[in-house]
């Protein structure tokens, strides 16, 4: 019997002489599909053994802490308002996010290496901060090990700082901030604190996987949304959030150095939004503009 | 050596092969759309800086990131048909070491960008705005044959 010839990457080409040809090709490709599925069941088990994310600490971590999550989105916002928190509140790092999903990349700081993803913290405080964007095949891995992980080290609050994009940012002059929650008593909380409640519409990206991993699990979660460009960074946006963050956790947080070095953040930025944005459309973030079905 | 030619291989093999073509195939023609180059460019002494083209039923718009810059130098420019040039100075000179980068030398002064236009327009009728360090640029789209409907 002829072997089946493969003319293509796509294609096959095998032409049987008779029907004797056709069963044995048949019956070997019914072998042969019996060890594919063995073998998709054996990467799958090493998946699991392997776990595709960790976080690895490197010092003692809080308990009943706020976790902040600074991740590259739209505006870079939650990456500017919380890498301004660390600074202000003087975190020191505490873990690392270890991953095969995430990009042969370190950070150099002062001549030595660091991960790209890290969790910092102080005494009632900690918060990641991802100084690469994620790729978008990699994101729903590493929010839900983030929110596993803030869970077993018994946070009390998961804020996620972000932004929405809107047309004309540029003739916005006051940053309006909304709010969502994992439950409805963090949104009376919201409420209460003169925060706009999003009522409807589409979440897409890191922080929408937070929020629901958070409301899955009940942990108390909420995100703090400014209207903000959706690919040049914007610093003022990223302010507006840590006014509203203050507000709800009562931390003061001095944002004159963030809104006087926008210019400056903005074009040192500029590279690291580039890449963000190109993953950001990987995720169809776009679909933030959609107009949601309520029948 | 016929033997080792024409050893069977298993349809995982097939199948990772042809994931592969494809996952190969999907990444050149995206890289072929975003060549991988820096940002800027040391011998023009130019930053690129971050733009965006929309296309609306009226009009192309175009928005260039133009932070630090004087608003008096910015220029705009029709270079052929479907290309506009956008420049700009700098308020002042940056250098590599504030981007926390010592191990390159240089310093920038300047804004460029080449940004492809998709549709035919009327550059003459163009109209800019700059506000906030974000430059707007709208050009109105040529208007093609009016058909009338019965």
């Amino acid at each position: 019997m002829d072997e089946p010839k493969r003319s293509s990457a796509i294609g096959w080409s095998f032409n049987p002489r008779n029907d004797s040809d056709l069963n044995m090709y048949l019956s070997k490709l019914h072998h042969n599909s019996f060890l594919f599925v063995l073998q998709i069941l054996d990467i799958g088990e090493r998946c699991c053994l392997s776990e595709p994310v960790r976080v690895v600490e490197k010092k003692s971590v809080p308990s009943n802490a706020l976790m902040l999550h600074g991740l590259p989105d739209v505006g870079l916002v939650g990456l500017l308002a919380t890498s301004h928190i660390i600074g202000q509140l003087k975190m020191d790092e505490i873990a690392y996010v270890d991953s095969e999903l995430l990009p042969p990349i370190v950070v150099l700081h002062e001549g030595l290496p660091y991960a790209p993803l890290r969790i910092f913290g102080s005494t009632n405080a900690l918060a990641a901060l991802s100084e690469a964007a994620i790729p978008a095949k990699a994101v729903q891995p590493i929010m839900r090990k983030l929110v596993e992980w803030g869970q077993a080290k018994k946070v009390k609050l998961v804020v996620s700082m972000g932004g929405i994009p809107v047309q004309d940012r540029q003739d916005i002059e006051a940053v309006k901030v909304y709010g969502a929650a994992s439950n409805p008593s963090l949104l009376k909380t919201l409420s209460d604190k003169g925060i706009e409640i999003l009522h409807g519409g589409f979440m897409v990206g890191p922080y929408a996987l937070i929020m629901r991993y958070c409301a899955e699990r009940n942990l108390p979660a909420i995100a703090l949304l400014a209207q903000s460009f959706y690919n040049y960074p914007d610093p003022e946006a990223a302010a507006a959030t840590i006014k509203e963050f203050s507000k709800i956790t009562g931390l003061n947080i001095d944002v004159s150095k963030l809104v006087e070095g926008g210019e400056e953040i903005r074009l040192k930025a500029r590279d690291m939004m580039k890449r963000t944005t190109q993953e950001l459309n990987r995720m169809k973030k776009t679909q933030e503009y959609d107009l949601p079905l309520y029948v | 050596m016929a033997e080792s030619r024409r050893r069977r291989r298993s349809l995982f093999d097939l199948i990772s092969d042809y994931l592969e073509d494809l996952e190969t195939l999907s990444e050149e023609l995206f890289e072929a759309e975003m060549a991988e180059r820096p940002s800027w460019d040391i011998k023009s002494c130019c930053i690129e800086p971050l733009c965006n083209v929309s296309v609306t039923p009226d009009e192309v718009v175009v928005i260039a990131d133009l932070p630090n810059t004087d608003p008096d130098t910015i220029k705009v420019e029709q270079v052929n048909q479907d290309t506009l040039e956008i420049k700009a100075e700098m308020k002042r000179k940056i250098r590599f070491s504030e981007f926390g980068v010592t191990h390159r030398q240089g310093e920038f002064q300047h804004f460029r960008c080449l940004n492809h236009i998709p549709v035919p327009v009327d550059a003459k009728k163009m109209k800019t705005k700059f506000k906030r360090g974000i430059l707007e640029v709208r050009l109105p789209r040529k208007r093609g044959v009016r058909i009338r409907v019965e």
